[in-house]
């Protein structure tokens, strides 16, 4: 099957001949000033130098003056068969994004910062420049930007190319800040691309999770190379630490450039019709460490990413490992507790000795112990200091781990600002899971700055209030919020968007005022067009390059 | 500095209003309304920040009241502690039509020296 689009209309002509010479000076002067990396794969260059000409060093033209990410380069390629119709079967697809992505990559510290985007999380831009905030961030992502890397006259080229797209002004000083902020040529990039061997991801994972509305996972992941040596096989199992449900998965993973691990997974039962079942079809976006010893990262699916696994993985030892302690937190004064220490290769014989809880907290006994998890009693004196504490199961340690508190101050509701969409008869709706999270105040003395101290979920009853109505009779028109924080939109799309508060009422909590704690969260309840229209192509072609023709 | 992204983002550029994902047709334009009262919450979030703050009557009656303000990035140098609860506020802005205790605010003077004259 071959994707493209024949008639080739005189206005892509007059398109193609204006790219081809406003590409002539940038590529001029790119070979002036910075080494290309040259393209040296049959297949990119079959597919591509037709169009992007190669120099005596074997550059092609734009190609080798560009790095990006896995999605950077899925993202041109769409373009490429959209716009200039090029012709590709799935597997030549694959192979090209899977070239261009490794030789023309990202090291890992480029690309962690930009893994947001990767992972389709609602993200706050924080920490950039104004004026990129306002050239890129106004219509998507910085990342979808910041996924590449480009000389100055790359930028520039690419800044007059995108500028007539979606007509407006190129900004100079964002130029500027993107050259320096996404430069072509960088020492990361020099020391990654000179490695001797890529990581080897096969092996033992450990893995701790937290699923939104869940709570957290724990469990491990065996990775062996597939048959065909492009990719990687994985089975995950994975425990519910609230309830110890058992989630298994089987999936198939591509470690790009090294570092970019993206894959797709499904349980190995079948998933029902519930949109957050835990067995649904899922992809995966990790970014593995330099070391190859840790990854962490997302695994999501939902009418557009809203569900899924927030993932962290590290490499089984032979040795113990703690890889997570419950409950997350302690209140000051509380006695005989239990404390779960959840990892690996525990063993046989355990001792309260082995088991470090910090000031103010003390292990009383060991009530029991299996190579997965010890369970031990404690107490935590009344004037233990509110804060963090490691925890620690003789040489291996886990880092705040567990927080020592006297009160709870406030409650955050996450997200604290969130979408959900109506369906209509071509889309499911798009559905949010909220949580109740508890804090108590930092030294500051002041609520919602860095240094509060998250205690972790809080029982709650959940509620929703509409924006502008007074009487409640929006709420059959938006939706309806379960007792465990989940909404759902109304089965009728009614043409109009919604804002609505989430509210969380503490069932225990109260405030200095003797009320009980309140939390909210800002969701924007939204029809269906608004979120797909003009993306359902992009969509479905992304599916159709990565598992082939037959998704679509 | 935050900017809302990801799906949200491309709702509200297929919006295309500059006040972010909703106009200002939920409020009474034609006429302006001034409040003092005392902060109860602040939710620096997207899409809209806002205030919520409870006004007393001549009777001695409290109401809260909700303040919608444009985005946490539009607000230049403010932040989720720029106002705090118990912080006395006097606030001028459209009140929604519905007749709900809302306002979309064009300026807001705070008790702890914040000030704002949103822009629309």
């Amino acid at each position: 099957m071959h994707l493209s689009r024949r008639s080739v209309r005189p206005s892509r002509l007059v398109q193609a001949t204006g790219i081809l010479l406003m590409s002539v000076g940038p590529l001029l002067a790119q070979g002036r000033t910075e080494i290309g990396i040259p393209v040296t794969d049959p297949l990119v260059l079959a597919k591509c130098g037709t169009c992007h000409s190669a120099d005596a060093h074997g550059n092609l033209q734009r190609l080798s003056w560009a790095r990006a990410t896995p999605e950077g380069w899925q993202a041109a390629l769409k373009r490429m068969i959209r716009e200039h119709d090029v012709a590709l079967t799935p597997p030549e697809a694959r192979a090209i994004v899977k070239y261009l992505s490794g030789r023309h990559g990202l090291a890992p510290e480029e690309s962690k910062p930009v893994m947001y985007y990767a992972e389709r999380r609602v993200h706050d831009e924080t920490g950039l420049n104004a004026t990129v905030l306002d050239a890129c961030a106004t219509c998507h992502d910085a990342a979808v930007a910041l996924s590449w890397r480009r000389t100055l006259d790359g930028w520039r080229q690419f800044a007059q190319t995108h500028a007539g797209r979606y007509r407006f002004k190129p900004d100079a000083d964002a130029i500027a800040y993107l050259s320096q902020a996404a430069p072509f040529s960088s020492p990361a990039w020099a020391t990654w691309s000179a490695r001797a061997h890529p990581p080897d991801p096969t092996g033992r994972w450990l893995i701790t999770a937290h699923v939104q509305g869940r709570g957290r996972f724990h469990g491990e992941m065996d990775v062996e190379a597939s048959s065909s040596g492009d990719d990687f096989l994985t089975r995950v199992r994975l425990h519910s630490v609230t309830d110890g449900v058992a989630v298994m998965r089987r999936g198939r993973s591509v470690l790009y450039a090294g570092t970019a691990w993206r894959g797709r997974s499904q349980g190995t039962g079948a998933a029902s019709t519930a949109p957050d079942d835990l067995s649904t079809d899922a992809r995966e976006a990790m970014w593995l460490a330099p070391d190859g010893s840790s990854a962490e990262g997302r695994w999501f699916w939902g009418q557009y990413d809203e569900l899924g696994f927030d993932v962290t993985m590290q490499r089984a030892s032979s040795g113990p490992v703690l890889l997570l302690v419950d409950p997350p937190s302690f209140k000051a004064g509380s006695n005989a507790g239990r404390i779960r220490l959840i990892g690996d290769r525990f063993p046989a014989e355990v001792t309260p000795a082995d088991v470090t809880v910090g000031p103010g907290m003390t292990v009383r006994r060991i009530l029991s112990s299996t190579p997965g998890e010890i369970v031990a009693e404690v107490d935590v004196a009344a004037d233990a200091r509110p804060g963090q504490r490691n925890i620690s199961f003789r040489s291996t340690t886990l880092e705040s781990a567990v927080a020592i508190y006297d009160r709870v101050d406030y409650l955050k509701v996450t997200p604290e600002s969130s979408l959900a969409t109506f369906g209509s008869q071509s889309y499911a709706r798009g559905v949010q899971q909220f949580e109740a999270i508890g804090y108590q105040r930092g030294p500051d003395g002041r609520a919602r700055t860095a240094d509060d101290l998250e205690l972790g979920p809080v029982p709650v009853t959940w509620s929703m209030e509409v924006f502008y109505d007074v009487d409640a009779s929006a709420y059959d028109r938006v939706g309806t919020i379960s007792a465990t924080g989940f909404f759902t939109p109304a089965a009728a799309n009614p043409g109009t968007n919604h804002d609505v508060w989430i509210v969380a009422t503490a069932k225990a909590e109260r405030g200095q005022d003797g009320k009980a704690l309140v939390g909210k969260g800002y969701l924007v309840v939204t029809v269906p067009t608004y979120t797909f229209e003009g993306r359902t192509f992009v969509r479905e072609l992304g599916r159709w390059i990565e598992e082939g023709s037959g998704a679509r | 500095m935050r900017t809302f992204t990801s799906g949200l983002v491309l709702f509200l550029a297929a919006g295309a209003l500059a006040t972010a994902h909703h106009g200002l047709a939920e409020f009474d334009q034609t006429k302006a309304v001034t409040l003092t009262g005392t902060v109860t919450a602040f939710h620096f979030v997207n899409p809209h920040t806002v205030v919520e703050f409870e006004v007393k009557d001549d009777q001695g009656h409290v109401q809260t009241w909700q303040a919608e303000m444009t985005t946490p990035a539009r607000l230049k140098g403010w932040t989720a502690t720029s106002l705090e609860p118990g912080n006395v506020v006097t606030v001028t802005g459209y009140r929604a039509k519905s007749g709900a205790a809302f306002l979309w605010v064009t300026t807001l003077r705070s008790s702890n020296g914040v000030e704002l004259k949103p822009p629309k």
